[in-house]
């Protein structure tokens, strides 16, 4: 099975060591407005969240994509837009249920998570280990999917 | 299948362009028409090579993106015959597209002669027809190329604003000498001489996405209907895990 992302947002400083990494990785500058992973920090209560794209079996992106420039990577389960194809209506950007996906209008193209290939960095440079890559094991995933029902009430309270 | 590709010995699929296999092996060939996602076109014409076919005794010249290699061929990407056709192709499609930096720093390249510009509509425009393909993949053709000739332009019917127009801009994004304007301003974006009405984020006001957008998701899909920017849905997460843990 392949591996996911995990975090664990108890774990997580806010420290934005992710976004610095995963910037630079991408766009070779170290600057959050281009990072694919971003931290949704919460001051008062002390409270931070690595929000990074799911990989989604059923991946929204993909589906509403018109030209099908979403793909998997066989290899790492990653959804992967291929830029050559890319017509950058933004579709992907607006239905994203978490997000995840997103335009960069500076390089004209759409960003999201593509898991480095099988390698992601911002889990090499997290300090905390908030941000993990393992396998995609049922037990890890029990609290997780009581969280995605939660999170689809909510959602579906604003239509 | 056996390809001579500038002297050297290269390996191509059956059916697959020159311009594809000269990708594929880093063989740089300008193009403005060319889109991964349509294909070649043979529109632009920039991408002209020389081709000789086994059996054939002349080479001639070809575009890349639409000649499809069925036969053992030479190919060759530069030469001064090529030189000569793109310098021309370049001249006249600046006569179009003055004040386009790429084709501007392509006429220097060639050293294609100036010739007195054009004032197209849009302006800037080649007629590459990327637009109207990105249109069509969208499953809208708002726009299409109007009237024939040197008249020929690409328009919405009548220049009027189109009921099919989403206001996606993908058009104006994939153009490559940035012909299509787009304006974002007092909650409105303006493209095609349509004014869409943006939508506000529920949660920040963030104006994200126009409602035709959306509507056009919900046809397709059962995403993007929570009315939130990207940075609230990702709020919206983070608030059910921090409710949850």
């Amino acid at each position: 099975m392949s591996k996911v992302l995990f975090v664990e947002p108890e774990k997580c400083t806010g420290c934005r060591s992710c976004e610095l990494i995963c910037s630079f990785t991408h766009a070779g500058e170290f600057n959050p407005l281009k990072s694919r992973i971003s931290i949704v920090a919460f001051e008062k209560t002390g409270f931070s969240f690595p929000a990074v794209c799911q990989q989604c079996s059923v991946a929204a992106c993909m589906e509403v994509c018109p030209v099908k420039a979403i793909s998997v990577d066989p290899e790492t389960g990653a959804k992967i837009v291929n830029h050559n194809i890319c017509l950058r209506c933004k579709m992907c950007t607006i239905a994203c249920p978490f997000g995840a996906t997103f335009y960069d209008a500076d390089q004209d193209v759409i960003m999201k998570c593509d898991l480095c290939g099988g390698d992601p960095e911002c889990v090499k440079y997290c300090p905390t280990a908030a941000i993990s890559y393992r396998e995609a094991k049922i037990a890890n995933f029990s609290k997780r999917r009581e969280t995605a029902e939660k999170f689809r009430e909510v959602m579906e309270e604003g239509r | 299948m056996k390809i001579k590709l500038n002297g050297k010995e290269r390996e191509a699929m059956p059916g697959e362009s020159i311009l594809e296999l000269c990708k594929r092996e880093n063989v740089p060939i300008p193009t403005f028409c060319y889109h991964q996602a349509f294909g070649g076109q043979g529109a632009c014409r920039m991408c002209m090579v020389e081709v000789r076919e086994e059996g054939q005794k002349e080479a001639r010249l070809a575009a890349a993106c639409t000649y499809l290699l069925n036969r053992e061929a030479e190919v060759i990407t530069e030469s001064d015959r090529i030189q000569r056709i793109r310098r021309t192709i370049v001249m006249l499609l600046k006569r179009r597209a003055a004040g386009d930096p790429i084709l501007k720093e392509l006429a220097d390249a060639y050293a294609a002669p100036d010739l007195e510009a054009v004032v197209t509509e849009p302006e800037n425009c080649i007629l590459c027809g990327l637009c109207i393909h990105a249109c069509e993949e969208m499953g809208k053709s708002a726009i299409w190329s109007m009237f024939r000739g040197i008249d020929k332009r690409i328009a919405t019917p009548y220049d009027e604003a189109s009921d099919d127009c989403i206001g996606c801009a993908a058009c104006a994004r994939i153009c490559p000498t940035h012909a299509i304007s787009m304006e974002e301003k007092d909650s409105k974006r303006i493209i095609w001489n349509k004014s869409f009405e943006l939508v506000a984020c529920r949660r920040c006001g963030k104006e994200y996405a126009t409602r035709e957008e959306i509507e056009y998701l919900k046809e397709r899909s059962d995403y993007g209907q929570e009315n939130l920017c990207e940075s609230c849905r990702k709020k919206t997460l983070a608030i059910t895990v921090k409710n949850y843990i």
